[in-house]
Parts: C-alpha cells; sequence; structure tokens
C-alpha cells in the first residue's frame, strides 16, 4: 500500500542516527521560530495583515505587474516576459548569448530550479557557478536541493569535507570542521565573483510603485554577484510582486524570523538597475503555470507563499522523511500543493505524506491554509486516476459496513478473533495495518455492547 | 499580442474575485524606550560590534584601534585619510579585492533587528561586501524602532525630494552584522562571502 513517498521515506529511514538529528535540527529551527514569534506582541496581527496583503495582491496582480514593469522600465531595467520555463531559459540564454558569457555567477533561486536552467545553459557551453554555499556543495555533488532555504542539509560536515578535497576546494586532507570548510569555499567562490561575466539573482519581492528587485541573503551572495559581473540578471516568479514598501516592512519582518528564527536576513538589497560601471539589468517575469493557479477556485491561496520554509521546518513527516522523499523539487507542506498544481499525475504519490496535524498552516507567516489543501487534493485522487487501489477497496468496504448495522454488528462480534491469530499471520506484509506497528487488540466487547451494559444509551 | 499582454490577459480573466487591501496603518508595531540600546544590542546579537567615535578622536585612529593589522583600507569618504583605495576611482570593481577594512557610511539604524540602510554612495559597491572586515558610520541619533517606520521613512525622503531615493546608483541595502552561513551541518559560521566582521561606529551626532 506504500505509496511513492513513503518507500522513499523508507530509504531514508535505514539510516536512523541521521533520521534523529535531521528531525531534531529542524524541530530546533522551529523552536527559533516560536521565540522570535513569541518575541513580538504584533506576531498574529502581522500574519493577518500579510495574508490580508497577499490576498489582495495575488487578486490585483494583473494591475501590480503592470506597475512594476513600467517602474522598472523607467528607472533603466530591461524588463522581459516568459510564459513557461522554456521560453525563461531562452530568454536568459539569449542575454548570455547577446553579451558573450562565457560564466554566470548567480545567487539561490527556486525559480531556476522550477524551470531546470542550469543544465539548459550548461548544455549550450555556459559555466553556471551556484554562491550561495549549500547551493554549492550540492551542485558539486550533483544533486537537487533537499530543502528550500537549508539546500544542503541532507549532507553532514565529513560528506562536504570529503566533496571538497575531491573537487580541489580544500587541501588540508581530514579537516572536517565547517569553520575551515567555509573558509575554502569562501576563498574558491571569491575567484569565481571576480571572474564571471554576468551574475543573476532570484527576487524575494519585486516592488510595483518602485520597480525594485529585493534579495535578501545571509551570505551577501547576491550582492557579491552583481558587484563585479557586467551584466544582471534578476528572475522573478509574478507572485513575488507586491504593492509598496509599506507591504514590504511586513514580510521583511516576517520572512526569516518565520523562515530561521533570526530578526532579519544579514543583506537586504534593493536593486533598481545596472551598476554605474556595468552594462544592463535585466529582469524576467515568469509565469508558468501561476497565471492557471489563480483559476483553482480551492488551490488559488498557494500563491501566496513566500518560500520563508516554516512549513517544511515544522511538519513531522518532512522532519522524519527529508526532502528527496518527495518527488516535487519543493518538499513539505507547500511543495506537496505545488506539486498538485503542477502535475495531479506525477505527485499524488506526495499527499500521503500528510498526518493532517496542520502544524504548518499554524506557522505560515502568510496563513495559506496548507494542510486543509493537502486534504481536498486527497479528495481529488479517484479523479486524476491516482487514488490508491488497496485504500480504494477498504473504504469501499468500510462504507458497506457503516451503513447496514446487522453487517456492522456480527463483524464487530467475531473482530477478537483477529486477537487469537498467530502473529506471523497478523504482522504480516499482507496486512498493511501492522506496517512500522504492531497490530492492535481487538477488545471482546465492542463499545456499544458496554455501553448496553452500563445502560448508556444516547437517548438518556 | 505581446507575451506581456497574453500574461495579464490570462492572468485578469482567471481572477474570481478581487480581494480589497488591508488598512495597514493600525499596526502596533513594537518600539523601544531606548531605540538607540536595542540597536546596540541586536547589532551585537547579530554577530557586529559596536564602538563610539571619542570626542576628539580622529576616525584613522579608530580604524588602526580596531583593525591594527590592516594594510589596505578602502574608502572615498574624505575624514578616511589612511585610505589605500578608492571606490570611486578604482579601475574596476575586482581591484577592490584584498581589502582588509572598507569604510561606508550609513544613514539609519533599526532597532529591531540590527540593519543599517545603506544607499550606494560609491561608484563599486564592491567596497560594501569585498572587504575582509567592514566599518559602517552611523549618527547615533538616527536610529528608529522598526522596519516599519525604516520603510516609512525611505518611502517618505523620496516623496520629499522628489529624487531618486538610491542616489541615482540605483542600489541601496540593509546590512545587519557579518555574513555568515550555517550550510554546513547548521553549524553557525560568520564570514561567508561577503564581510567577516562588521563594526558599527557611533557618531557623535
Amino acid at each position: 500500500m506504500g505509496t511513492q513517498h513513503s518507500k522513499a521515506a523508507k530509504e531514508f529511514l535505514k539510516n536512523q542516527d541521521y533520521a534523529h538529528w535531521h528531525d531534531n535540527t529542524f524541530w530546533a529551527v522551529r523552536q527559533k521560530r516560536d521565540n522570535m514569534a513569541q518575541g513580538l506582541d504584533e506576531w498574529e496581527q502581522l500574519r493577518e495583515k500579510a495574508s490580508a496583503i497577499k490576498r489582495h495582491t495575488i487578486t490585483h496582480l494583473d494591475q501590480y505587474l503592470d506597475e512594476f514593469a513600467t517602474r522598472a522600465e523607467r528607472n533603466g531595467a530591461i524588463v522581459h516576459w516568459a510564459k513557461d520555463a522554456a521560453e525563461f531559459n531562452e530568454i536568459v540564454y539569449g542575454i548570455l548569448k547577446e553579451h558573450d558569457v562565457k560564466k554566470m555567477v548567480k545567487s539561490k533561486s527556486m525559480l531556476t530550479e522550477e524551470c531546470g536552467m542550469n543544465p539548459y545553459l550548461e548544455a549550450r557551453g555556459i559555466e553556471v557557478v551556484e554562491t550561495d554555499l549549500g547551493e554549492r556543495i550540492i551542485q558539486l555533488k550533483g544533486q537537487k536541493p533537499s530543502h528550500i532555504v537549508m539546500p544542503a542539509i541532507h549532507l553532514n560536515h565529513d560528506d562536504v569535507g570529503e566533496l571538497f578535497e575531491e573537487k580541489g576546494i580544500s587541501d588540508e586532507k581530514g579537516n572536517h570542521d565547517p569553520t575551515y570548510l567555509t573558509y575554502r569555499a569562501r576563498l574558491s567562490l571569491r575567484n569565481e565573483f571576480l571572474t564571471a561575466d554576468a551574475g543573476m539573482t532570484g527576487a524575494n519581492f519585486g516592488i510595483a510603485e518602485t520597480g525594485d528587485i529585493v534579495v535578501c541573503t545571509n551570505e551577501g551572495n547576491a550582492d557579491m554577484s552583481t558587484s563585479c559581473p557586467k551584466l544582471h540578471i534578476a528572475a522573478i516568479g509574478l507572485e513575488k510582486v507586491i504593492p509598496n514598501y509599506d507591504c514590504l516592512a511586513v514580510f521583511q519582518r516576517m520572512l526569516c524570523r518565520a523562515g530561521t528564527g533570526q530578526p532579519t536576513t544579514t543583506y537586504t538589497s534593493h536593486f533598481r538597475k545596472a551598476r554605474p560601471t556595468a552594462e544592463q539589468m535585466h529582469i524576467v517575469l515568469v509565469d508558468n503555470g501561476r497565471s492557471d493557479w489563480i483559476a483553482n477556485p480551492e488551490h488559488w491561496e498557494i500563491l501566496k507563499c513566500i518560500r520563508c520554509g516554516s512549513c517544511m521546518n515544522t511538519c513531522p513527516v518532512y522532519r522524519r522523511s527529508g526532502g528527496y522523499s518527495y518527488s516535487y523539487f519543493i518538499p513539505g507542506p507547500v511543495g506537496i500543493n505545488l506539486g498538485m498544481l503542477r502535475s495531479p499525475l506525477q505527485h499524488s504519490g506526495n499527499v500521503s505524506a500528510c498526518t493532517l496535524c496542520l502544524s504548518c498552516q499554524s506557522v505560515c507567516p502568510v496563513k495559506i491554509d496548507l494542510g486543509d489543501q493537502v486534504y481536498k487534493w486527497r479528495q481529488q485522487l479517484d479523479e486524476f486516476g491516482t487514488a490508491n487501489s488497496s485504500k480504494k477497496l477498504m473504504c469501499n468496504a468500510m462504507t458497506t459496513l457503516f451503513s447496514h448495522p446487522s453487517l456492522y454488528k456480527m463483524a464487530t462480534a467475531v473482530s477478537p478473533l483477529a486477537n487469537i491469530l498467530p502473529p506471523f499471520l497478523i504482522n504480516s506484509s499482507l496486512n498493511p495495518w501492522a506496517e512500522g506497528h504492531d497490530m492492535m487488540k481487538f477488545p471482546k466487547k465492542p463499545f456499544h455492547e458496554m455501553a448496553k451494559d452500563l445502560n448508556i444509551s444516547p437517548k438518556a | 499580442m505581446s507575451t506581456k499582454e497574453d500574461i495579464l490577459k490570462k492572468y485578469r480573466n482567471n481572477v474570481h474575485e478581487r480581494y480589497p487591501m488591508p488598512d495597514l496603518s493600525d499596526i502596533a508595531a513594537v518600539t523601544y524606550t531606548d531605540p538607540l540600546a536595542q540597536f546596540i544590542e541586536m547589532s551585537k546579537a547579530v554577530g557586529g560590534r559596536v564602538v563610539e567615535l571619542a570626542e576628539g578622536q580622529s576616525l584613522d585612529d579608530l580604524i588602526r584601534q580596531c583593525y591594527p593589522d590592516a594594510h589596505e583600507i578602502a574608502s572615498n569618504l574624505p575624514e578616511v585619510t589612511s585610505a589605500t583605495r578608492n571606490p570611486d576611482t578604482v579601475e574596476n570593481a575586482q581591484a577592490l579585492n584584498g581589502t582588509d577594512v572598507g569604510i561606508i557610511r550609513g544613514c539609519f539604524g533599526v532597532a529591531e533587528n540590527g540593519c543599517i540602510w545603506i544607499p550606494q554612495h560609491m561608484q563599486q559597491k564592491a567596497v560594501c561586501f569585498i572587504s575582509e572586515n567592514l566599518m559602517i558610520l552611523l549618527p547615533k541619533s538616527q536610529i528608529v524602532n522598526n522596519m516599519h517606520e525604516a520603510y516609512h521613512r525611505l518611502r517618505q525622503a523620496e516623496k520629499d525630494s522628489g529624487t531618486d531615493l538610491l542616489n541615482d546608483y540605483g542600489y541601496g541595502t540593509f546590512i545587519s552584522g557579518p555574513s555568515k552561513t550555517a550550510d554546513i551541518a547548521q553549524v553557525l559560521v560568520m564570514g561567508a562571502q561577503a564581510a567577516r566582521s562588521v563594526t558599527v561606529v557611533l557618531l557623535p551626532q
């Protein structure tokens, strides 16, 4: 009965020490977030405002996008529009080719991951260097991010130490101290910043009123990526545009407090146009499904997401199964929902990765009903043709059982017989309920019989 | 039709219901009885150092005191006479690599998180990031409580002056402490890709 997710999670759980570390690490991040939230009396008010601003903005995005693009062009930036991933990749490649770019440094962007930009550009002879340390590590390792804010969380310091030795980034063999490894990566990346022809950033926010691209980092790599090269390209998903600085203040205060439990990111940088000594700044606005998702009556609010990662940090299933157990490149509660919007046929396996505890929606800074949405997706699986056949069979059987009282009474009367079956039969692979835990004991008397004995009747 | 028009038209047609903009004027944001003390505390909490320029002390002396081993000092500020490099006149941004200390000017600080607003005021903004150590000069009277006040101040300044907020350089940043990362096994390390230390220099007024 295992779904794609539960099968993958089984692999993750084989290393119990690591699985516990992963769980505890994210729980600690969740606690840091709680400290930040509890440290501000206005936190819940901010969540209300943030949710309402986003609701307003994404239902007026046609207007704000137009305003943003107009302002950005007036500032001197060159604005492009891409309807899908293919168009986005072509636009970026076109700009790079025109400027004869051989190497591009870039800061973290889930959008470029979504569009598969790096492999596209690399196949056309352009060297792309990730400069966020976590992203750089997984790029060198040939892997994908396992968390949107902490992309290399699935590797420990020995894994990184060995990788850096192999790639010639560190030269002290066996020194796997994180401070040393970070310093060696700094030296290596410094050289990349100085020699790149173009720098790419994502965008945490676009400001309609001013045309600013706002990028938040702790490492300063977005700023380094745009300080030396002659070209800056900013990739931004449509839903990242917000009305003005007053709105930005709300999100700037929440993004990092919710995501990593810090009062702010180290850098909150505003870009309006190319540096005085650089050639151009390009902004590429990417749709890639967003204009379809806004039409979905039950799931449009997922467009409110600011990609802080707090829903995965708190999720008991994410913490105990890791990012690679999910089929979509964004894991955790928001990833389950985004994956279903992208392709239900491909990503239905993820909707079972949820206990419906709703911890995600109680921490989400923009109050997306993430868990409720997962529940709604589950109701549609039959329609997508991705419902689990054995679960479906059981559900049908239970429907029959519960709608026929005489059949139900008979079944509960004989159920204690299961208690005397030998354990090898009960706890076998033929019984999916017994997977991962012992089978429950059936009581000798069903509840309605006990109630009768005690003279408790529902009408009394 | 252009891609822009296609996208906007499709989006417009797909919106079911339009929601109103909430009132943001009633946000009961945190304020402090002593914003400067809170700013200093937060600057330290995010890994920064805060020093005060003493009456009659020269900035050059203070730089020497904070970073005695520094050889290459980059600044375009006239009061920094010990500067060996000038981000306005270097041949290119790359020429600022190897800077031991960069000295820049901040506009105002934010008490709740230690952020300092730094609109670009030099040809090469690289000096703010490429320097191993960064010193930010800040008049100690210029502290706001929180980010709402900070952005309100920026918006107002632009409206009042009618000029570009970002000094016509098109760039400005809030900096709070040194560059940092925890990407290797969640161990916090100061000095990822940009400045490894930040010293905030409080100026008398």
